[in-house]
């Protein structure tokens, strides 16, 4: 049962198609990468599975009906602009944000120390949300998006602002309440975190989806016509005609190799150049997809 | 329904908190009261007076009138010196003293044989007009006293005749007995009223608009839009608010009511100067404070939506003003006749009814009927208001980057 459905939906700003025909749907205990460039229709996307815009044509289901606000209590949503009160204490902030999604005040304030200790802020609660860093100011939207036990969970850019300890930290958590029976979407720019922690994306180009799928099984539709290489020697091997592109980090290389290239002819050459001491074939990362879907769809 | 309230509760939670609301709630009738003081204070002549005089006339008797009526009158002069009769030589040394500033004026009064006397005064400065009035008024008694006392009249008849007689007034009420009254004492009890009417309901007006902007500014729209519907979400603004608002006012009342315990109030209450306060009165400010509030701020809720900065609301708000600036222009109309049409209309037209009908009540309480209009009216139109800026609101909040153009406005009322 899909937790989340989009079926054709489509929506549009004065004249500037922001999501076109987009259809997508995520199970429980399934993490969901949302990836494209900027203004791709990711945030437009969103904004109509969180009912905050209507959309034009097609049609958003949660949790296996037709959208309707009395969903969105089993809804955490952590937008791409942070919103929080300013000047408003943060132990109140995260308990109206629990009470606006139906949890009793008195739970709402300790699933909040709860979450605060876990995240290690717990000396923040007392305190003004301005008088926090922007690091904190995360990690205090994360409980105000957590706190009321979602079944869905959407986040727009969640690591934006967090150092590499606290991502981590972060990631450990999206991963417990995945394994937990969640539905998590995220959007990110960062493509080692998508093939990390996503199961399955979508690629968005343009309001339309590009690519999609599970992350193996759109990893598996690429050739593997890249070559890891460390050596030593001389580097003239890299411009040979079998390569497309290479870079060469003093004696680790990184080749794409031409669509009709010989991986075992550039061996051979680079033998008689210099001592090769690893020479594996790999698949491409996820971010050369990106960039190639991306950039084929622009030119199609 | 649940998030409504909620939000009602933290916008009132916060404002009441805030530095803001304990800064007005003291501070407000404290300034009220030193704009009272200082006005009373200049009123009744702190200043705008010479500190020491000299009459000079060829005329000893009307001299010396004109002395008794300035020194009845003219606090702040501290000395007044006669010097009659005068001689044109003695005129010019004491303008000359003026001039070195010995003395600060001189009252020259000529009296010719076959005319009128003449009157002329010499000061440092040009002379301002509260002086000017003063020094005419003490001349004008002064000859009319010289003037009857030569023809024969007691001193006590005269006094009388140039005091005149004072009037008691008495309202009469649809139910018990007439009631002292002063006119003057009800038309500043009534524009105190109407005052603080305008100022709450401005106030906290631009109190729920500010607030909107700094949700926008904060992009905290986002995350409450996909819980809260933004008509919840703007009505729960306006409950919140309007409550501070009610809160404050009742502090207000109840210190008013704590002040009328003290003797000072009984100077107050009681004699010429007497206040009345009526329960319709006490009624029907709550009700226009509320319902005026809810026109102001469900439009500047609309307004506020649309903007990016405090400082681009900012230009609106001379046409927000207009209605007040309007009420109190019919200020001369409401005194003269508080049933002209003028008067009716002003306390019937939605955005100016708060303060004309309470300039109104000052003076007598209007016809059932024209409440009962005034309120349906302002409901009316406070629902138009709000089915505009609700819209705006909804589209509004959203947009970011740059201020709406009017025919941006006019497709966000299409959209929602």
């Amino acid at each position: 049962m899909p937790v989340v459905e989009l079926a054709g939906v489509s929506k549009t700003y004065e004249n500037k198609v922001a999501v076109d025909n987009l259809s997508l749907s995520i199970e429980a205990g399934q993490m969901f990468g949302l990836l494209g460039p900027n203004g791709a229709g990711k945030t437009s996307s969103i904004r109509m599975m969180m009912g905050i815009t209507i959309p034009d044509s097609g049609c958003v289901r949660l949790f296996d009906r037709p959208f309707e606000r009395e969903s969105l209590d089993r809804v955490g949503y952590l937008p791409e602009e942070r919103g929080l009160y300013r000047k408003m204490n943060v132990l109140d902030q995260l308990m109206f944000f629990g009470r606006l999604h139906g949890v009793a005040a008195e739970d709402a304030r300790k699933r909040g120390t709860d979450w605060a200790k876990r995240l290690e802020i717990a000396d923040a609660l007392d305190k003004k949300t301005e008088e926090l860093s922007k690091g904190m100011q995360q990690k205090i939207q994360l409980i105000a998006t957590l706190l009321h036990n979602p079944g869905l969970i959407v986040m727009d850019e969640p690591f934006s602002g967090l150092d590499p300890v606290n991502a981590a930290l972060v990631e450990r958590i999206l991963l417990e309440l995945k394994d937990g029976g969640k539905a998590i979407l995220f959007s990110t720019h960062r493509m080692d975190q998508v093939e990390k922690l996503c199961d399955s994306i979508c690629l968005i180009n343009d309001g339309k989806a590009v690519l999609s799928g599970r992350v193996r099984e759109v990893k598996e539709r690429y050739k593997r016509d890249h070559v890891i290489m460390e050596f030593e020697g001389d580097p003239a091997f890299l411009e040979s005609n079998e390569v497309a592109e290479a870079k060469n980090f003093s004696g680790h290389a990184e080749i794409h190799l031409k669509p009709r290239g010989n991986a075992q002819k550039l061996l051979h050459e680079a033998a008689t150049m210099a001592t090769i001491y690893r020479f594996e074939m790999v698949e491409p990362s996820l971010e050369e997809i990106f960039i190639r879907t991306v950039r084929g769809s622009n030119h199609a | 329904m649940r998030n409504m309230w909620l939000v009602a509760r933290r916008e009132f939670l916060e404002q009441i908190r805030g530095k803001a609301f304990r800064i007005t709630t003291l501070g407000l009738p404290v300034l009220f009261a030193v704009i009272v003081a200082i006005g009373y204070g200049s009123s009744v002549g702190v200043g705008g007076t010479n500190r020491s005089m000299v009459i000079a006339s060829s005329n000893p008797a009307l001299a010396n009138a004109v002395r008794a009526q300035m020194e009845q009158g003219a606090a702040g002069v501290h000395s007044i010196i006669v010097v009659a009769p005068a001689t044109p030589e003695q005129r010019a040394a004491l303008v000359g003293q003026v001039r070195s500033k010995a003395i600060d004026g001189l009252l020259v009064l000529a009296a010719p044989v076959d005319g009128p006397p003449i009157a002329s005064y010499f000061s440092g400065a040009s002379g301002d007009f509260i002086t000017i009035t003063r020094l005419k008024d003490a001349v004008d008694k002064g000859m009319l006293d010289e003037h009857l006392l030569g023809a024969g009249m007691s001193d006590t008849a005269a006094t009388a005749v140039l005091n005149g007689i004072p009037i008691s007034t008495y309202q009469v009420k649809q139910n018990g007995p007439p009631v002292a009254s002063n006119a003057e004492a009800s038309f500043w009890k009534g524009y105190v009223m109407a005052f603080l009417l305008s100022l709450t309901t401005m106030l906290y007006g631009l109190n729920v608009a500010r607030s909107i902007i700094q949700e926008k500014t904060s992009r905290i729209f986002e995350v409450m839009l996909a819980t809260v519907k933004p008509t919840d979400m703007l009505a729960g603004k306006l409950i919140g608010v309007g409550a501070v608002g009610l809160v404050q006012i009742a502090i207000w009342l109840l210190a008013g009511v704590a002040i009328l315990a003290t003797p000072f109030a009984a100077i107050m209450m009681t004699g010429q100067f007497a206040i009345h306060f009526t329960w319709v009165e006490g009624v029907l400010f709550p009700v226009y404070f509320l319902l005026g509030y809810l026109l102001y701020s469900s439009l500047f809720a609309g307004l506020a939506a649309t903007c990016e900065t405090e400082q681009e609301l900012q230009m609106y708000m001379p046409l927000a003003a207009v209605p007040t600036w309007l009420s109190f222009a019919l200020i001369i109309v409401i005194i003269n006749n508080s049933n002209s049409a003028w008067a009716v209309a002003g306390s019937l037209f939605p955005p100016t009814a708060p303060i004309v009908m309470f300039l109104r009540m000052a003076s007598e309480i209007p016809p059932a009927w024209e409440f009962g209009v005034s309120i349906g009216l302002l409901i009316i139109s406070i629902w138009a208001t709000l089915w505009f800026a609700s819209r705006l609101y909804r589209v509004g909040i959203l947009m970011y980057g740059k201020r709406a153009t009017i025919p941006e406005l006019l497709r966000w009322l299409r959209y929602s």
